[in-house]
């Protein structure tokens, strides 16, 4: 069981080691093989670093509850009107400035995921996705695609915008067996 | 970069981004923003790197998100905050871009139990 853990450890600090940050647009010319030589493509994953303290045990095994499906749905129109209600309440005013939404972005994202907490409904894992954006002359179009068991799971999503600003609020929930 | 082989139950996000990679390359590698084909693009794109998700053979489910956008100089931030299993759950974000548009897929993987 040592050794898992120690993969596991591994891989958590390996994670760390590559974490890049969020929100940079430059344009390199890159040179590939090819037809593709003005694309750029970056991976990035971003970890909390105070998360993963309590990881280093293996998964979980569960043993058998009889239940066939959630005893509570997840509530929909609540998770619509907390999003319409956060978004309100944190952009309203707010002028699209590249800091501020970038930190606003994940403090709307923690706050959303704090408050579908707060519902307590049992044995839903819970995702947030947050866009800001700035309001000019661009389309944005934006799609999504689940693969789940569309009885149980469910997402919600809204979208605000001001006089400068756009954001879109994604909530995915998914139950968990 | 190092491979991990062992622990199958946990969400491998390095192989992941490079399936996504590749559809995004497939799909708009080389064109310019259309207005008429984004919407088709976006549909593609998740479609396909859904589709190479689910050929890993793993127990997961997955949640595929891309947002495609214009260059014009405007700016764009995402986040995203889950609850979940850290231990078996993840997710991976790639950005992509070329001269006239940015493109943005994040994948979430959430474990099932078989």
């Amino acid at each position: 069981m040592s050794d898992l853990a120690k993969e596991k450890a591994a891989r958590l600090l390996k994670k760390r080691a590559s974490v890049s940050s969020l929100g940079s647009h430059e344009v390199k010319a890159k040179e590939t093989a090819g037809r593709t030589k003005d694309s750029l493509s970056t991976v990035s994953y971003m970890d909390e670093p105070g998360h993963h303290d309590d990881n280093l045990r293996p998964a979980v095994q569960m043993e058998n509850t009889y239940q066939m499906g959630p005893y509570r749905r997840f509530p929909v129109i609540t998770v619509n009107d907390i999003l319409k209600d956060v978004l309100a309440s944190y952009l309203q005013e707010e002028k699209y400035e590249a800091d501020l939404c970038r930190q606003m972005t994940k403090t709307i994202s923690e706050v959303i995921k704090g408050r579908v907490k707060e519902l307590m409904v049992p044995r839903y894992k819970i995702i947030v996705l947050i866009s800001i954006g700035q309001l000019g002359d661009q389309n944005v179009r934006m799609g999504s695609r689940c693969l789940w068991d569309s009885s149980n799971d469910t997402f919600s999503s809204h979208t605000f915008k001001n006089s400068s600003l756009f954001a879109v609020a994604n909530v995915y929930a998914v139950y968990f067996e | 970069m190092e491979e991990y082989s062992g622990d199958e139950v946990s969400f491998n996000s390095d192989e992941a981004s490079v399936s996504v990679k590749e559809c995004i390359e497939n799909i708009i590698g080389g064109v310019d923003y259309n207005q008429n084909k984004v919407n088709q693009w976006t549909a593609s794109i998740v479609e396909h790197s859904l589709t190479q998700l689910v050929k890993q053979g793993r127990p997961f489910k997955f949640i595929v998100n891309c947002a495609i956008m214009q260059k014009s100089g405007a700016g764009l931030h995402t986040a995203n905050s889950c609850y979940w299993d850290t231990a078996t759950d993840g997710s991976c974000t790639v950005r992509w871009e070329n001269r006239t548009m940015y493109c943005v897929v994040s994948v979430f993987a959430v474990a099932v139990t078989l």
